[in-house]
């Protein structure tokens, strides 16, 4: 079951490579920017390239099982990563308004969450085709899958993390089969929940960050500031930047979180319009090939796994930059491959090399 | 293995499958979303967003510039712009605030405790604004700060301009004091081009000549990050220097002048009064003093509120300028006035003797001599000279106060002296008709033997007074009072030379001032000469004592003035001017509560008297002539 075979790597996912590589090296050159000091490399550079190394390594190891193993372990990993994320809300230090992060700030298990959950979905719906999900209740056992993570996450006030979680489960209701009507009915249950959200569960802050998003200059230096700060960065890259490095919203730190949360905007405000739309096409590429590569999986298993990979990738992706072009309210969520974070890095690899196992092995039978 | 059961064979699309591109549609969907927000956001509004980057980023600061000079006659510097260090702590920087607050409280020698309470708690970018600890150390504190500024992380020491007045409290009056720009000013239209915050000449030259001596801002367009930190400079534009003032006060006679009020005995209370020295003929202020005084020091880094309450609170009011606004009777002094008016009106000949039995009467009504046993049969000379009441109270009886008024106003008495600078007050010549106004009440006869020797309503400043001695010691010629000499701009070049001014004559014959003249110079020179303490060797001086009666006692009573409080005691005059026979310059002195002005105000004169003359003697060509000459105009209406 280990081991590459020779037709695996006859079958090798170039493009895919090409494709993660050419954006890896983006983000990397982005993030020096972001993060330039002027002698040497800043210390989030060298962790984030130690990262990337780790990554590296996973999607190795990713890659090389054949995918279908995963299957089996599905179920038991997705119930040790709940576990670990349980211990975590418990024991870890109340580190950035949230009690996420484990071994001194290092280590955020809510990210491993995602790669559990793609991989449990894919289970259930591998079991239970999504084209015989025809009715609302067909959705109550893998509602609950993906209810026990997000309740999790939200237990430790990770709003960002808990939505996008939410919205990667929610990727695979594009197989199921519900009639119009039902979904109507969610429409409701859905807009009825997001009141009981307001009025029970925001915080006032994260209110004001909503508030934010439908009147940006509503508050210019509270909450308002970072939507602000973000815009006059892209806005003021023009049609072709500022030039590398040249960025004054980045370099005089005018950027809240730059390297990490809004390090598009930098590279928007550094590469202008031209450089946006480049690296926002290398993207939209990216998850299309992983779609092509669902469409031509030999089996379920692995077009669910690969549509769950896209869907991991696709979501942050959709939140960070709706956040950053200020289409939507300043939430943590960072964007792969370009935002600094070592655990969300690896955990990129990971789902990448998920996506390349399935990619390789779709000749393989 | 399970899952090779479970393939799904074929080429053919499972069900799963068939929904791909319909993911791929949403997910161009969104994209193509993003990329219409990247072309609003960067092709549309982009030169609104730069613009607003820029505000970001580039801070526009003003630079001060440093205020001009101000020189004395003989180009001594008074009042400078001196740099100040000073001390910042950003609090962001500073790791170990309990190391190095200690630390810099005991360079800068004050307690690390206040140092704290100063510092607060900054929180948000708040933390890194620098927050100003010490304005203006000493070179000591300032050099033990700069050498251990590398052990100090978050301190940094700055330099500012300082206005700097070199004598302290000298000449105070004459230079004023600077100060924020108040709002009711920038709204006067008058400082049209000034901003809230500037620092401005509130008071005395500083005030007068603000124009000359503010120079022109520059300004620096700095590039800052986030926290306001300073990142590096855009472009500057140097401020331009104030340009230069040069007084016609001479530092040596204005430092004679106030030390002359400085107690010999150090237990006696500072003495209270003014002096002005006036060159005679070009009406130079040669010095000008005001007594109790102030330093303009204090408020020369923002005035602390204590010092500022105590200068406003006190009740001798050091703010004031005794020497132009402090109104006083004239006391005997005004018999000058009212010998030369009764010369000219043809009431007094000069040969003819009055006998003084130590009394007059008017009426029922019976007005003592201050002599009590009478001057006996006196002229006119001897009259000055004893300052016999008697002598002057049938003169002001048969002058009457309204035509006394005529004379007193033809020696400006009645009129400001137009002296530039700000608050001078004119003081009070009565006549019938302005008490009737005043007071809804007929003159009293008697009103004007008291105004004969000048008590009763009579006040004048003592610049008033020099200004009429002046014109007695010139031959008639009234000067406007000139307080500056020259102002020059920041590369030295003149802008402005004020010529001497004169401002008319007084209404009375050469001859009839010379006759007074003689009179005033045996007050001094004569034996049983009331000012004999104005005497300086190797010159002839002239001039008269006063008395001033303070309200409350009346002059006629003789109480004995070391038996009376000090605020109660008699004002004390004396105004003289030297050389006699060709006077150059005139000083008038007002000692308040000082008793008789014999002995309490005839040193003050004496001290000035002697120390232009002593300077005089050393220079071969006085500055001040060699100016008149140089500058073509010769005495004023001589």
């Amino acid at each position: 079951m280990l081991g590459i075979d020779r037709r695996s790597i006859q079958n090798f996912d170039w493009t895919l490579l090409a494709l993660v590589a050419l954006l890896s090296a983006a983000g990397l050159v982005n993030l020096y920017s972001a993060t330039w000091v002027p002698d040497g490399i800043s210390d989030e550079m060298r962790r984030q390239l130690i990262s990337f190394g780790i990554g590296a390594a996973v999607a190795v190891l990713c890659i090389a099982i054949d995918y279908r193993h995963f299957e089996r372990f599905a179920a038991p990993a997705f119930a040790a990563v709940l576990v670990v994320i349980a211990i975590t809300m418990v024991i870890a230090q109340n580190t950035r308004g949230s009690q996420s992060w484990l071994f001194g700030g290092r280590v955020q298990p809510s990210e491993l969450a995602k790669v559990a959950l793609v991989l449990a979905l894919a289970r259930y719906f591998q079991r239970y085709p999504p084209g015989q999900t025809t009715r609302l209740r067909d959705l109550a056992r893998p509602g609950a899958i993906i209810a026990l993570p997000v309740g999790l996450i939200l237990g430790q006030h990770d709003m960002g993390v808990a939505l996008l979680t939410l919205l990667i489960g929610g990727t695979y209701l594009f197989l199921v089969r519900i009639p119009w009507r039902a979904w109507f009915g969610v429409a409701v249950l859905g807009a009825a929940s997001l009141v009981a959200l307001w009025t029970f569960v925001l915080a006032p802050y994260q209110k004001e960050r909503i508030l934010t998003v439908v009147d940006p200059d509503r508050d210019p230096l509270a909450s308002g500031f970072q939507s602000a700060q973000s815009r006059i960065a892209i806005g003021s890259g023009g049609l072709l930047g500022t030039g590398y490095r040249e960025g004054t919203q980045t370099q005089l730190r005018f950027l809240p979180a730059q390297h990490t949360d809004f390090a598009f905007s930098v590279l928007a405000e550094e590469w202008g319009f031209v450089g946006s739309c480049a690296a926002l096409s290398l993207y939209a590429t990216m998850l299309i090939w992983g779609l092509v590569v669902a469409r031509s999986s030999k089996d379920e298993f692995g077009a669910l796994l690969a549509i769950g990979v896209v869907g991991s990738l696709f979501w942050p992706a959709v939140l960070n930059v709706a956040m950053v072009v200020g289409l939507a309210p300043v939430i943590g969520v960072p964007l792969p491959l370009f935002s600094y974070g070592g655990s969300a890095l690896v955990v990129t690899f990971a789902l990448l090399g998920l996506l390349m196992n399935v990619s390789m092995r779709r000749y393989v039978f | 293995m399970i899952a090779l059961d479970q393939r799904v064979g074929g080429s053919s699309d499972t069900d799963i499958q068939q929904r791909v591109p319909w993911i791929a549609a949403f997910i161009l969907a969104v994209f193509a979303l993003f990329f219409g927000r990247l072309f609003q956001l960067q092709v549309i509004q982009t030169d609104d967003l730069r613009i607003r980057s820029l505000h970001n980023s580039v801070r526009t600061l003003r630079v001060e510039a440093p205020r001009g000079d101000i020189v004395d006659r003989d180009g001594r510097i008074i009042a400078t712009t001196r740099p100040a260090f000073g001390v910042q702590l950003i609090p962001h920087d500073v790791r170990h605030p309990d190391v190095v607050i200690p630390a810099l409280a005991q360079l800068i020698d004050r307690d690390p405790g206040e140092l704290r309470a100063q510092i607060g708690t900054p929180r948000g970018r708040l933390r890194f604004q620098p927050i100003r600890l010490a304005g203006d150390l000493s070179d000591d504190q300032y050099a033990g700060v700069e050498s251990h500024l590398f052990a100090l992380p978050g301190i940094v020491s700055d330099k500012r301009p300082r206005r700097h007045y070199v004598g302290g409290d000298l000449a105070a009056h004459v230079l004023g004091y600077i100060g924020e720009i108040h709002g009711a000013q920038l709204e006067s239209g008058a400082f049209a081009d000034y901003q809230q915050g500037e620092v401005i000449g509130q008071a005395g030259i500083e005030s007068v000549e603000q124009d000359a001596l503010r120079g022109r801002a520059g300004g620096v367009n700095q590039i800052v990050d986030v926290a306001g930190r300073v990142v590096g400079d855009i472009d500057k534009i140097d401020p331009v220097p104030g340009g230069s003032v040069q007084l016609t006060i001479d530092l040596d006679l204005q430092r004679a002048a106030e030390g002359a009020f400085v107690p010999e005995d150090p237990a006696e209370h500072a003495r209270v009064g003014a002096v002005v020295a006036l060159d005679v003929h070009s009406g130079d202020v040669l010095a000008m003093v005001s007594k109790p005084s102030f330093d303009p020091n204090a408020f020369a880094g923002g005035i602390e509120a204590a010092y500022w309450r105590q200068l406003n609170t006190d009740k001798w009011k050091p703010i004031q300028n005794r020497a132009i606004s402090g109104q006083y009777p004239p006391g005997s002094t005004y018999k000058a006035i009212v010998a030369a008016a009764g010369l000219e009106a043809g009431l007094i000949d000069p040969n003819r003797r009055v006998f003084c039995p130590g009394f007059f009467r008017l009426g029922n009504r019976t007005y003592k001599c201050w002599k009590h046993e009478g001057h006996g049969s006196v002229d006119l000379h001897r009259a000055l000279v004893e300052s016999c009441d008697v002598y002057f109270y049938t003169v002001g009886r048969d002058l009457g106060v309204d035509r006394l008024f005529e004379f007193a106003n033809g020696f400006n008495l009645s009129r400001l002296t137009g002296i530039t600078l700000p608050h001078e007050m004119t003081g009070l010549i009565p006549t019938s008709s302005w008490k009737e106004k005043r007071f809804k009440e007929p003159w009293m006869a008697g009103e004007t033997i008291s105004a004969s020797i000048g008590q009763g309503f009579d006040l004048v400043t003592p610049l008033q007074l020099a200004v009429a001695y002046g014109a007695i010691a010139n031959g008639g010629a009234l000067v406007k009072p000139r307080l500056v000499l020259r102002v020059a701009d920041e590369d030295g070049r003149l802008v402005d030379v004020p010529a001497p001014a004169a401002a008319g004559r007084v209404p009375v014959r050469r001859a009839y001032l010379d006759l007074v003249r003689s009179g005033l110079e045996g007050v001094v020179e004569e034996p049983h000469g009331t000012g004999a303490r104005a005497r300086v060797p190797g010159v002839r001086v002239a001039g008269k004592t006063g008395t001033a009666q303070v309200v409350g006692l009346k002059h006629t009573e003789n109480v004995d003035d070391d038996n009376v409080a000090p605020e109660l005691r008699d004002h004390a005059w004396f105004v003289g001017f030297a050389p006699a026979e060709a006077p150059e310059i005139v000083v008038a002195a007002l000692v308040e509560h000082g008793g008789h002005g014999g002995s309490a105000a005839a040193p003050v004169v004496q001290k000035v008297l002697a120390r232009y003359f002593e300077k005089r003697a050393v220079q071969d060509v006085p500055a001040q002539v060699a100016w008149v000459a140089g500058s073509g105009s010769g005495r004023a209406g001589d």
